[in-house]
């Protein structure tokens, strides 16, 4: 699990085009979406849907349901390892 | 008018109004990065602003230090900026999302026009003014001056100017803030600020 | 000074011209349905079912191009019918589009990935500036040419360019509205932002999941005092307020609370001398994507308070015809100021929790309908309000 999400964090920051950003810089627990944290948007939710499917095998049909799986890393690989 | 502070921003270093202010190293590809750790802000947008956005915000910042903003009402700031590039570098990166990573990337698609960055800075200021973006073939400085003062005149009460561009590893960008002020700015005086 | 209506013209799912638009609107008649090419067939969509040829051929149109401006020839040739080209009056187009020739690149690149006949020579209809020229080539306008692209607020944002170039004499008449063909680039770029309804789209309603997009084209013509002194058109209805305002909260999302909505309906209220109680009608932006229809009902309501005027989107008939909707939704509300029409919003069932409002429900006749307010709202808080009035 551990792994998964150090391996998570690169992903996210290949995907979102995060080059200042290290994966230590991304904290587990911290929220990826809002002011604070990483100050993520609805456009950024997609590419994570395209990141889960690309990757993990994963689809998410309904943009809806990213809110609650794209949290946080925790919750992000929580999903993953629910559902792959 | 009158300019009330200019701020050019490079991997050279920051210069605001006339005077350097930091030293970086000009081998720095992160340079924008080095700059918006120095400056001890919270904004997590910057991390996903094109080159573009990241310049200009840095610039505004340091312009911020000198030039009290909030004096003027939300929809009192017009915006003029222009560059010769566009957004081609964030349009190669785009491409390349696509032809090489296998997937077009919204994040990257959203910066596909310079003019985002006039949004970027309305976001983190709230203003509500006009703003336009320019395509040109050089910095033209009487440009600049017959805008603002079009500007000025249809009601604005300041003007932020930026030249801002980035392409084949060339990236440089100059903001320079007027109000309206009696006095005037003469072509030399804004040739100045941009090649220093 | 007046800034006088006297033409209109449109284009879509729901009719080729005024008269067959209203049958439709009467007899809550959409123009969306599953589509029938290669790119639309798993969607819903507001197509229309004439191909390039066939639309040169039934209009009698003696330019090419891409379907974009075969679209745009339409509307804006009904739109002039009976205008004249006069040495005295000084007359442009202003057209929005935001696809351009896009239909005709992407058939052009599959023939050069097949290796079939590629004539790189059939790119030149890709820029959105050609098929303006080519629509006024088709009038015989010369004068003044232009074209806007700021996505889905294009139209309204040509016409209120139109309206200004009048004003301030740098026109005397003006053709604006805007035009977009229907192409697997558009299906493609909203199906990636996953906000499509699979179904019907059901603006207003508090289950809405998203739009569907439509094609089509719809142009009015603007005339000063001076132009008609000359022409001697009647006048149709008078544009009586136009504003653009931006929303600095997002490049693509509308802010929730609605305030780049709401400061360009209280500009254009302001500019056409009007407070918010004069409103008959409010022909919505109304995509039904859940993040326009919430964040327009709280400009509205911040706006119009608790006297809300029936308001509706046409969008659940025509789909969603991004650069062409504020052009087709002019010519609707000149029609209901005419007859006195109000037209209903398909598929509502339950108001959005957030904000209670209920849209129009069924066609209305002779009703009063003096001033019309109609929202054309953009990708990155490009918002734009037009208001429509009696002559």
């Amino acid at each position: 699990m551990s792994d998964l999400k150090e391996t998570l964090k690169e992903q996210i920051i290949e995907q979102l085009n995060l080059e200042d950003l290290t994966p230590a810089d991304i904290q587990n627990e911290i929220s990826l979406f809002g002011d604070e944290g990483l100050g993520l948007d609805s456009i950024d939710a997609l590419e994570f849907i395209v990141l889960l499917e690309q990757h993990y095998g994963i689809k998410i049909e309904d943009p809806s349901e990213g809110k609650e799986i794209f949290q946080s890393v925790d919750s992000l690989a929580a999903y993953i390892e629910k559902n792959r | 008018m009158r300019i009330l502070g200019a701020c050019k921003v490079s991997k050279e270093g920051v210069i605001v109004n006339n005077e350097s202010k930091t030293e970086l190293l000009a081998s720095s590809d992160d340079w924008k990065k080095e700059l918006y750790s120095s400056l001890k802000i919270d904004y997590p947008k910057f991390h996903k602003m094109d080159a573009l956005a990241k310049m200009a915000f840095l610039s505004f910042q340091y312009l911020e230090q000198v030039i009290e903003t909030d004096r003027f009402q939300d929809d009192e700031i017009a915006m003029l900026f222009a560059n010769t590039y566009s957004s081609y570098d964030t349009d190669q990166k785009y491409l390349e999302s696509y032809t090489v990573k296998g997937s077009p990337s919204p994040s990257l698609f959203v910066y596909t026009l310079p003019n985002i960055l006039t949004g970027e800075l309305s976001i983190f200021k709230k203003w509500y003014g006009e703003n336009i973006f320019f395509i040109h073939e050089n910095f033209d400085p009487e440009f600049f001056i017959d805008q603002i003062n079009f500007y000025l005149s249809k009601g604005a009460k300041a003007c932020l100017c930026g030249w801002v561009d980035a392409a084949n590893e060339n990236e440089e960008c100059l903001l320079f803030m007027v109000d309206n002020t009696t006095g005037e700015i003469t072509k030399d005086e804004l040739l100045n600020y941009y090649k220093q | 000074m007046k800034i006088h209506v006297t033409g209109y013209g449109l284009i879509s799912s729901i009719g080729y011209g005024a008269d067959d638009s209203i049958q439709s609107l009467r007899n809550e008649k959409t123009g969306i349905e599953r589509g029938r090419l290669a790119h639309s067939k798993k969607y819903n969509v507001g197509a229309i079912h004439l191909s390039n040829s066939e639309l040169k051929k039934r209009y009698n149109l003696s330019t090419d191009g891409s379907r974009t401006a075969l679209l745009g020839m339409v509307a804006a040739k009904q739109a002039f019918e009976g205008h004249a080209l006069l040495d005295d009056v000084r007359t442009g187009l202003i057209s929005g589009t935001s696809v351009g020739g896009m239909d005709i690149s992407e058939a052009e690149y599959k023939k050069y990935l097949d290796q079939d006949g590629h004539n790189p020579d059939n790119y030149k209809h890709h820029s959105s500036g050609v098929g303006s020229e080519q629509i006024a080539q088709e009038l015989g306008i010369s004068e003044f040419i232009n074209t806007i692209s700021t996505a889905c607020s294009s139209a309204t944002n040509a016409i209120m360019m139109g309206a200004r170039m009048i004003r301030n004499g740098s026109l005397d008449r003006v053709i604006v509205g805007g035009t977009d063909g229907l192409t697997a680039f558009t299906i493609a770029g909203f199906k990636s932002l996953m906000i499509f309804d699979d179904e019907w789209c059901k603006p207003f309603d508090e289950s809405r999941k998203g739009l569907n997009l439509g094609e089509g084209a719809g142009y009015i013509v603007l005339e000063s005092d001076k132009s008609i002194s000359i022409t001697k058109k009647e006048p149709l209805a008078v544009l009586s307020g136009w504003s653009n305002a931006s929303d600095a909260f997002h490049q693509t999302a509308s802010s929730p609370d609605g305030h780049g909505a709401q400061l360009s309906m209280e500009e254009a209220l302001n500019v056409a001398g009007l407070s918010a109680r004069d409103i008959d009608y409010i022909n919505a932006h109304g995509t039904a994507t859940p993040n326009n229809d919430l964040s327009e009902s709280q400009a509205i309501k911040g706006i119009f308070g608790d006297n809300i005027p029936p308001f509706s989107s046409t969008k659940s008939y025509t789909g969603h015809t991004l650069a062409a909707s504020g052009g087709i939704e002019a010519v609707f509300a000149i029609l209901a100021i005419r007859n006195g029409y109000l037209y209903p919003n398909l598929n509502f069932n339950k108001a959005i929790e957030e904000t209670g409002l209920i849209p129009q429900q069924s066609f209305e006749e002779n009703r009063t309908v003096k001033h019309v307010l109609s929202n054309s709202f953009g990708f990155g808080g490009n918002n734009s309000t037009i208001i429509l009035s009696a002559v």
